[in-house]
């Protein structure tokens, strides 16, 4: 009893002084802090908001500001001249920026997978349906299969033996609207590459594969410009509003890791096989901005604090820890993953498709 | 969504505590720091309690000015949004979004509360209909309303979203192609959609005066004939005193999830107020106190439906992913879809009408042959199949001109009206109460040949009475009316030095409702005045 309470105080102490030198250090370089300017996919957002993360930043002397944009806006509209890094969310806009501005190198701190996030009943009708399948170690979803529901036009109510969501509307996963977000971009780069047969890099093979790809944003109606619109009606709709909805495993394990009891034990995630991931790739435009990289890529607790928003980290082991924290069941490595097609060639299906609205 | 200005200026006025700003672009004042400049739909006006406590906890207060979703669209699109409002508070922003001038002036949204739009019937009449304790599809509900089984209510769709969200709804469930609708299918389910509208009796520019005359005609205050139902939202269907049993139609509704969205253009203290006014409507308490006070359903997955809300996992139907098909679609419901109208003018051209006057009248009357070529202007032109009929009167009633406007090809008939129109004159006295009498004999007529139709009159007198028939003649008059014409409301429009306290009585005795012109144009007014025709 009195060892404990012993060992109690001299804790105490030591954190006392921990603390004090922390802070002696802080105020001392708050006036010395440099600042950073990037511009960034709205995904990242929060956590370049996080107080924590602001506290590593300024630690290495940093203090970093964002302006929030579509990453599509960001490698195409925004005036990027007052800004030291753009980290647009995918890599064929980060390609863009890269080539646009002549910088030697990039970094792909974190990743996030597209999913598909559903409800239980709705995995038992799409595994009869032959589109949820039993990958290794997760469930998937299979593309091809889907793409063939779609092409038919199916409803929901025209799944044999469907009981559970016999609703009169087209069996599509609702997606954001393709001429605003990066998401519903990732999405046409996986339906695009499954439609071909492969990533698409020829205007013949554009040609081929917009018919089907159109459909599957067009028949949607109207769809909402970012991608947390679609997610929040998942989490607060429900199955009615919104049974399959695609979004970044990120979104999902943030929701998770939050604790917020807003994941309800019935959500489920399905991996589309193949998916894409979504790189959040940060392209340097200033040795400032090359600094805010280098720490992203390197600092492990901004991994650790990546990791807690849902991120996948350049180190996996910050996400893996972090799940197994968590308890959380994501598969720790993804199999069927394939490359998004280049900048101009995504851009220009975008642009076919936005045309047809 | 719902126009009616009067009551919105007078709220704005007092939320403002009265302030002296009269820039049009700017009603609720300058930007100003813990305010939130919000253009918004007129429903919000219940949340107000609710804004009240947020002051108070946040620091930031709301200062509301009220318009219809389609005018409000216009307003963000023109940039004349940015000119007074920091954010945009309407049922939905869908089709805010779908207007690209509008869209990419809509900054971050967050969404407060839900409520979908359904079907209220009296309970007996659910269980006549055989509906009771199972769930129906819209094609039941369009065949039994096409066989006449029920009657029921419904806002304009162009004026007001609970209308709107019906009639996207009913055409997409119809459709039965369970996607995104486009011209095609909707002429694929025009015979059907035609059987459900059949049955829709009353119109209305708002929601609220909806219920409201719904009510009155059920008690026999109003004198129009007694309707069933009410196509509304379910938070207000759930409010009303007598509350009717709510029919979710299986196949799916359209849910307005009020997004109160922050403009591009607002400066760096109205974002944060944005941001910190949100956090508090979605954190767990407020949203549970939004649920219980104003019936509407939470919008954060935290708080968990309570009891009131008896079907929970609720199908959303698709909604169109283009203004033109939209836009097409409400067309269609106006020239084809709809039991057609018969709107009847009793006109003062009296020689107090000379000027500016008589001016404003006949460009109001133009107007509403489709040149006004704004958004909610375009919808609100007189439409196919509709009997227009002008009575102008001054010392005695003139010549009525009556109209017809043909479902396919509307121009000439319209151009026809804008002639007569632009040669209106002013001159004599305001034989207010014989002439509106001889209205009644061109109704009968009317009536007696084509009895199916929404009809209604408009009154429109910038004086006195100086005829020698006065209000309680024409009071003892209406009394003696058949049902069918006692039932017609009429709509009196307060212009000039009209006498206020006669109006009111005269829309009072029809079931109308007066619209007040004396603070805006006369063509506002009449704008107006055609979500209830």
């Amino acid at each position: 009893m009195k060892r404990t309470l012993g060992t109690g105080l001299a804790v105490v102490l030591l954190l006392g002084v921990v603390t004090a030198i922390v802070l002696g250090q802080g105020s001392g370089e708050q006036a010395q802090l440099q600042t950073v300017r990037g511009v960034i996919g709205s995904e990242k957002l929060a956590f370049f908001a996080d107080q924590r993360v602001r506290d590593v930043f300024a630690k290495h002397g940093l203090k970093v500001e964002v302006d929030p944009a579509g990453s599509r806006q960001i490698a195409t509209a925004t005036d990027l001249n007052s800004y030291d890094f753009a980290f647009p969310s995918s890599a064929p806009a980060a390609e863009k920026i890269q080539r646009d501005r002549k910088a030697a190198r990039t970094y792909a701190p974190f990743s996030s997978p597209m999913v598909v996030a559903t409800f239980d009943p709705v995995v038992d009708l799409l595994t009869k349906a032959g589109v949820v399948k039993t990958g290794p170690g997760y469930q998937t979803f299979d593309v091809q299969a889907y793409l063939e529901l779609a092409a038919k036009g199916t409803r929901w109510d025209q799944l044999p033996g469907n009981t559970a969501y016999p609703a009169r509307k087209n069996l599509l996963v609702t997606t954001t609207d393709p001429r605003d977000s990066n998401s519903a971009a990732m999405y046409l780069a996986i339906t695009s590459f499954v439609a071909n047969g492969g990533v698409v890099s020829s205007q013949d093979a554009e040609a081929k594969v917009l018919p089907a790809v159109s459909k599957l944003f067009l028949d949607q109606g109207y769809t909402q410009s970012s991608t947390e619109g679609p997610f929040e009606d998942y989490l607060s709709a429900g199955m009615g509003k919104t049974p399959l909805v695609l979004a970044y495993e990120a979104q999902f394990v943030d929701r998770v890791v939050r604790g917020d009891s807003s994941v309800r034990p019935d959500m489920k995630l399905l991996y589309p096989a193949p998916t894409v991931l979504s790189k959040h790739t940060l392209v340097p435009l200033r040795e400032t901005g090359d600094r805010v990289g280098q720490l992203l890529q390197s600092d492990a607790e901004l991994g650790r604090l990546a990791a807690t928003f849902g991120f996948r980290t350049a180190d996996p082991r910050h996400f893996n820890d972090m799940t197994k924290e968590k308890n959380l069941t994501v598969p720790q490595t993804i199999v069927d993953v394939v490359e998004p097609p280049a900048h101009e060639t995504l851009e220009r299906m975008l642009e076919a498709i936005a045309k047809q609205y | 969504m719902i126009r009616r200005l009067v009551p919105a200026v007078a709220v704005v006025a007092l939320l403002a505590g009265c302030s002296d700003s009269t820039d049009p672009d700017r009603p609720v004042g300058d930007a100003a720091p813990g305010t939130l400049r919000v253009l918004a739909g007129s429903e919000l006006a219940d949340l107000q309690p609710i804004l009240d406590e947020a002051a108070k906890a946040t620091g930031i207060s709301v200062k509301f000015s009220f318009t219809g979703t389609i005018e409000g669209a216009e307003k963000v699109a023109s940039g004349a949004a940015e000119q007074g409002f920091d954010a945009v508070w309407f049922s939905s922003n869908r089709y805010l979004e779908l207007v690209p001038e509008a869209q990419k002036r809509l900054g971050t949204p967050a969404k407060v509360m839900s409520s979908p739009v359904v079907l209220g019937l009296p309970a007996e009449k659910v269980k006549e209909l055989g509906w009771d304790g199972r769930r129906v599809g819209w094609a039941e509900i369009a065949e039994a309303a096409g066989a006449q089984k029920f009657t029921y209510g419904m806002t304009d769709p162009s004026a007001s979203n609970s209308g709107f969200s019906a009639l996207v709804g009913v055409a997409a469930a119809l459709s039965g192609s369970g996607s995104a609708l486009d011209a095609a299918r909707i002429d694929a389910v025009a015979p059907q959609l035609e059987q459900f509208f059949s049955a829709q009796k009353l119109s209305a520019g708002s929601s609220g005066w909806l219920s409201e005359a719904h009510a009155r005609r059920a008690t026999g205050e109003d004198p129009g004939a007694e309707v069933d139902g009410l196509i509304n939202y379910e938070s207000v269907l759930l409010s009303m005193p007598q509350p009717l049993t709510l029919v979710y139609p299986s196949d799916g509704v359209v849910t307005a999830d009020y997004p109160l969205t922050l403009l591009t253009s607002a400066s760096s203290e109205a974002r944060e107020a944005h941001q910190k006014l949100s956090d508090h409507l979605r954190s767990a308490d407020v949203q549970r106190k939004i649920m219980e006070t104003t019936h509407r359903r939470p919008a954060v997955p935290q708080v968990q439906l309570d009891g009131r809300f008896a079907v929970r996992d609720l199908v959303e139907l698709p909604f169109p992913g283009s203004q033109s098909a939209v836009d097409g679609l409400i067309t269609t419901y106006f020239d084809r879809l709809r039991r057609p109208s018969r709107t009847l003018y009793v006109l003062d051209t009296s020689g107090s009408m000379q000027g500016d006057r008589i001016d404003g009248l006949r460009q109001a009357l133009v107007g509403l042959t489709g040149a006004d070529e704004s958004l909610a202007g375009k919808f609100s032109r007189f439409h196919g199949r509709e009997q227009v009929t002008l009575l102008p009167f001054s010392s005695s009633a003139r010549p009525a001109l009556k109209y017809e406007v043909p479902q396919d090809d509307p121009r000439p008939v319209l151009d026809q009206i804008r002639t007569t129109a632009t040669s209106l004159d002013a001159s004599g006295g305001t034989a207010i109460y014989s002439s509106l009498r001889g209205g009644y004999a061109v109704l009968r007529q009317q009536i007696d040949a084509d009895p199916d139709r929404f009809t209604s009159i408009v009154l429109m007198t910038d004086g006195e009475n100086t005829g020698s028939e006065g209000i309680t003649d024409f009071q003892l008059f209406h009394q003696s009316l058949t049902p069918d014409l006692k039932g017609i409301p009429i709509f009196p429009v307060l212009f000039g030095e009209s006498a206020t306290a006669e109006m009111e009585q005269v829309a009072k005795m029809s079931g109308g409702k007066v619209f007040d012109a004396r603070s805006r144009s006369l063509s506002a007014a009449f704008k107006e005045i055609r979500g209830y025709q």
